[in-house]
């Protein structure tokens, strides 16, 4: 079932006089429960169209649909409400917040999507949620005593916690070593599939591309193959 | 979850530096504030110390309560007409005392009225500081201008005039020192401003206090430092959290790409303006007061619990106004822009 898609979406910048079309007309759907990769060549626009997808810039024309809403025609506010509560976000570096502990990252983001659950089954579904990236040990840990893997495991967690709709993650791997990124995009899957995510994934790492359902191939700002 | 309590355990010193400055800054505030009121009861408590009302004075005495002299007829019509007005003259003078040692005084004489201390021929009520200076009930002092003796009747608490102790005096002996038939002021408690006497220019009790010499330049120069001092406040608020800011421009863009409202960024940072303020408040509010407490004798420090707690508003204030100018920037913050800058 598809559950987001993007229809004739455009991205234009103006730099001076000059107009460059980075994104020329994307038709893309994504079915619930799958992951797809975005990949290219860089400056191919795959990482603008997962920014645009994710509600962090607006496109110059076309639609974005979420659940049957054209995201373009909202307010800031509702798809700010959107991002907190029906998204995910892992990126290429893991942003933690420096003073909070692993524990305290998730239950900020419980709070960012204004969980209905109480305190102590927030922090139930926190430890959950740990003990399923393997990082229930470190959970009193700061960001500044954790490795590089352990960062993006928790920035995993702290995408998923909430119970998103999509994941969005912009070349999640790129700051590991292989080993580390194989254990990332095994966990990136396991846990979509287990919770029922849709994701959507920029990379340019084809190793990774065995973890993926569907590839969807960009060059010149234009979707050149669609599918696996 | 209270993020900004949380930053603030994590990141101690930083808070801490800060902290110390507004606790350093407001101290001196209060320390000068404390000054500047002392300053002001040891110029003008006889004046300050008087109820709301209106003050006259000779049209021609160009606002100099010295030059002035209120004709004898319209004293009399005045406070026929205002049971508790009062006419009244202040002089600098001297007192000889026993050892025929001068004391420097100010000569205050007044109508019958509940607002003056009254005395009769020859006795004197004088200011308490001048007991620590040797004088005692039963004395009797001198003046070089008057023929008979005056013999101290009491004491009366901070009662100064142009930083000299006052020194209530009967109306006859005042007129025979100082060889005047008139009375330099007429005040009337509880007056509006709209009563007019013909010759007479009325002053509310604050513009009468900036007639007094020195009074004015004294404060305006005092209160100037203050103000300077809650400005400087102000800035370091901003400068602090603008500092604060850039640092987390990274952080703030990614929590709002998940979704963290800029409202709840702003409620953070003045959360923190708001406990680093109050704690360096309550710090320099306890050691002013005990300042207070143990200001050498004669240095005049004088601070209330009014003017403390003023100052302590308008230091939340600022503090308030500084860091949200600073926040401006956050409003600014792209969320794109954080993810592109690269780990923050």
């Amino acid at each position: 079932m598809t559950i987001f898609s993007l229809s004739e979406v455009r991205k234009t910048f103006t730099n001076g006089e000059v107009e460059e079309e980075i994104l020329k007309g994307i038709n893309l759907s994504l079915k619930e429960g799958e992951v797809t990769a975005l990949v290219g060549a860089s400056g191919s626009g795959k990482s603008t169209l997962l920014t645009i997808a994710a509600g962090l810039q607006p496109a110059s024309n076309g639609q974005v649909i979420f659940e049957g809403h054209n995201m373009a025609a909202m307010s800031s506010e509702g798809v700010r409400k959107i991002r907190a509560s029906k998204f995910g976000f892992v990126f290429q570096f893991a942003h933690l917040v420096p003073f909070l502990t692993v524990e305290e990252q998730l239950m900020l983001m419980l709070d960012v999507s204004e969980s209905k659950l109480s305190k102590q089954e927030q922090k139930r579904e926190v430890n959950r949620i740990l003990t399923s990236v393997e990082m229930d040990h470190r959970k009193n840990a700061y960001p500044s005593s954790l490795s590089g893997g352990e960062k993006q495991r928790v920035a995993i967690a702290r995408a998923i916690i909430h119970k998103p709709k999509i994941l969005f993650a912009d070349e999640p791997t790129a700051s590991l070593d292989s080993k580390r990124s194989k254990d990332v995009m095994a966990l990136i899957r396991d846990l979509t599939k287990t919770l029922n995510i849709t994701t959507l994934m920029v990379t340019h790492d084809e190793e990774m591309l065995s973890y993926v359902d569907n590839v969807i191939k960009m060059s010149d700002g234009m979707v050149l193959q669609n599918g696996v | 979850m209270n993020i900004a309590w949380k930053e603030i355990k994590k990141n101690k010193v930083r808070f801490l530096i800060l902290g110390s400055i507004v606790f350093l800054v407001s101290l001196l505030t209060f320390i000068i504030s404390g000054l500047a009121n002392g300053l002001s009861q040891d110029n003008a408590a006889l004046i300050k110390d008087l109820p709301e009302g209106q003050f006259y004075m000779n049209k021609d005495a160009d606002e100099t309560y010295n030059l002035s002299r209120i004709e004898g007829d319209l004293q009399k019509e005045i406070l026929i007409k205002q049971k508790d007005a009062a006419a009244f003259s202040i002089q600098m003078g001297f007192l000889n005392d026993k050892d025929e040692k001068q004391q420097s005084v100010a000569f205050v004489t007044s109508t019958d009225s509940k607002l003056f201390k009254n005395v009769k021929q020859g006795e004197i009520i004088l200011d308490r500081s001048l007991k620590d200076k040797g004088i005692n009930v039963g004395d009797t002092l001198t003046n070089n201008q008057f023929s008979g003796e005056f013999i101290v009747k009491g004491f009366v608490d901070q009662k100064k005039y142009s930083h000299a102790p006052v020194a209530y005096i009967n109306m006859e002996n005042y007129k025979e020192i100082y060889r005047v038939k008139e009375m330099q002021l007429v005040f009337i408690p509880g007056e509006d401003s709209s009563t007019e006497f013909t010759g007479l220019q009325s002053f509310s009790n604050k513009d009468f206090l900036n007639t007094i010499p020195s009074y004015n330049a004294e404060q305006m120069s005092l209160n100037m430092i203050v103000w300077f001092l809650v400005v400087i406040s102000g800035m370091l608020f901003a400068i602090f959290f603008y500092m604060m800011n850039v640092q987390k421009i990274g952080l703030y863009g990614i929590l709002k790409a998940i979704g963290i409202k800029t409202s709840t960024l702003f409620k953070m940072m003045w959360t923190q303006m708001l406990v680093i303020t109050v704690i360096a408040l309550i710090m320099s509010i306890a050691l002013s007061q005990a300042f207070n407490m143990i200001a050498p004798e004669g240095m005049p420090f004088y601070l209330t619990f009014e003017t403390t707690a003023q100052l302590s508003i308008v230091f939340l204030i600022i503090g308030f106004i500084g860091s949200t100018l600073s926040g401006i920037q956050i409003k600014k913050i792209e969320p794109l822009q954080a993810i592109q800058q690269g780990e923050a």
